[in-house]
Order: C-alpha cells, then sequence, then structure tokens
C-alpha cells in the first residue's frame, strides 16, 4: 500500500510516510537529544558557555521544526528548515575548529557533529535529496 | 547503578537493531519477533531506572544528576516512539526506524554508564 494518498491531500502530504516516516525518527531522536542537551546545559550551567549553549538550544528547535514540518508535510517549511539546518552545521562546525575558545562546552554541530557520528552534518542532505526528488 | 543490567540493555538493543536492519533489508514491516522484543528492551530499560532511582536515594551517582536524569527519561521514551512509528508506517521503513531507536539506547544506555562513572 503507498500512504501517498490516503489522506486525500495527494503527493505534497507524501514526505511524512515511506522514507520520510524514518526521517520523521530521527530528526525527532535529535529533537529529543539536542533540546534535552540545551535544557540541561541553560538551566544548570548557563554562564560558563552562553555561546555554546543558545547555539544548542537553537539546534534543538530546528530539529523540532523539521520533525513537525516532515510529519505535516508542509514541504516548503521543511526546506527552508533545512537550509538553516545545513548553513548552521557548516557555519558552527567551521567556527568550532577556527576558534574553539568559544566552544567550551560541546554542542549538536559542533565540528561538524563529531559528537554524534557526523549524522548531524549528513541529515540535511538526505533531507535535501528526499525532499527534492519528490518535487520531480 | 548495576551494570549487569546496563549491559543486558545494551547487548540487547544492539541484537535489536540489528534484527530490525535484517527484517528492513528483507524488506518487510514490523514483526511480532521485533514487537515483542521492543516491549522487553522497555522492561529492561525500566527495570534499570529503578536501580538508577535506588542508587541515587542511596547517596549514589555523579553530581551532575541532570544529564543522568534526561537520559534515563530519553531511553524511557524510545521503545514506544520507536514503536508507534514502525505500526503507522507498514514498510522496510518501519523497520529501519526501530534499527535507529535500538541503535539510539545502546548508545544512550554506554553514556549513561560513563555518566555513572564521572568519566564524561
Amino acid at each position: 500500500m503507498t500512504a501517498s494518498h490516503r489522506d486525500g491531500r495527494g503527493a505534497a502530504s507524501a514526505i511524512g510516510t515511506g522514507p520520510g516516516r524514518a526521517l520523521i525518527a530521527v530528526y525527532g531522536l535529535f529533537s529529543l537529544a539536542a533540546g534535552a542537551r540545551a535544557a540541561v546545559q541553560i538551566a544548570t550551567r548557563f554562564g560558563e558557555a552562553p555561546l555554546a549553549y543558545s547555539l544548542s538550544a537553537f539546534a534543538a528547535l530546528v530539529y523540532i521544526l523539521l520533525t513537525v514540518a516532515l510529519w505535516r508535510g508542509a514541504r516548503r517549511l521543511a526546506l527552508v528548515a533545512l537550509g538553516i539546518e545545513l548553513a548552521g552545521v557548516l557555519v558552527i562546525g567551521t567556527a568550532s575548529l577556527l576558534d574553539p575558545a568559544a566552544f567550551p562546552d560541546e554542542t549538536v554541530w559542533s565540528v561538524y557533529g563529531r559528537g554524534y557520528l557526523f549524522i548531524p552534518l549528513v541529515l540535511p542532505l538526505v533531507g535535501l535529496y528526499w525532499l527534492l526528488r519528490r518535487r520531480r | 547503578m548495576n551494570t549487569v543490567v546496563s549491559t543486558i540493555v545494551i547487548v540487547g538493543a544492539l541484537l535489536l537493531a540489528l534484527a530490525s536492519l535484517i527484517v528492513a533489508i528483507r524488506n518487510r514491516p514490523m514483526g511480532m519477533v521485533l514487537l515483542v522484543g521492543f516491549a522487553l528492551l522497555e522492561v529492561a530499560v525500566l527495570v534499570q531506572l529503578g536501580f538508577v532511582i535506588v542508587a541515587v536515594a542511596g547517596g549514589q551517582g555523579p553530581d551532575d544528576k541532570a544529564t543522568l536524569w534526561g537520559y534515563l527519561a530519553g531511553e524511557v521514551v524510545i521503545p514506544p516512539a520507536g514503536v508507534f512509528l514502525a505500526l503507522a508506517e507498514r514498510s522496510r521503513w518501519g523497520s529501519a526506524i526501530l534499527v535507529v531507536a535500538g541503535f539510539a539506547i545502546a548508545v544512550m544506555t554506554g553514556r549513561l554508564l560513563q555518566i555513572w562513572q564521572g568519566v564524561a
């Protein structure tokens, strides 16, 4: 059974089924990981590294946004969030290499997501491939 | 903290991830074996949580309790969430979701042991 037409909204909502549902699972997991990490960091020791912890929270928000966008089939929102995610991991990854002192504690995007098997770097590329492939 | 239970959780989660991967490669949706397997994993995770609560109540554990509880809460949520998504996605991708869930539990339990021993 293909789930793409089940809810009557047609292919536009199909980004959240099949491989897309696996993508939702991974983004949900990263929402949990980044969100919990940011919450702990900000609640217990925000003063130590305000920049790194704010970026942790920002990354968590992007992941939550993407989970919801994929879930609800909001393609344009998902594309925008994927662009922010890709830019974020590249900018923060590079910045954390150039100026390690500004990142005394890890964020999800530090050194291109090294602490998370570099999945944060690969994930937006997979997501963009998935969304743009479906558009044709 | 009981490292035997945590070892069982890690080994069990890795075996379930491997089984889910085989099911996904064979192009099958989640079956009864995986469903029961993840239910047992959830039981093991809850038992582990019980041991941690008892140990912390007894004055043991790391200074950074917030991270500890964060990991434990995440572990409790992941198996039901993975099964819920796998039930909604009755294809090989539902099984693929369980690969992610099992692997995540194994990694998080490893981190949990490190946090408990104060390594990280």
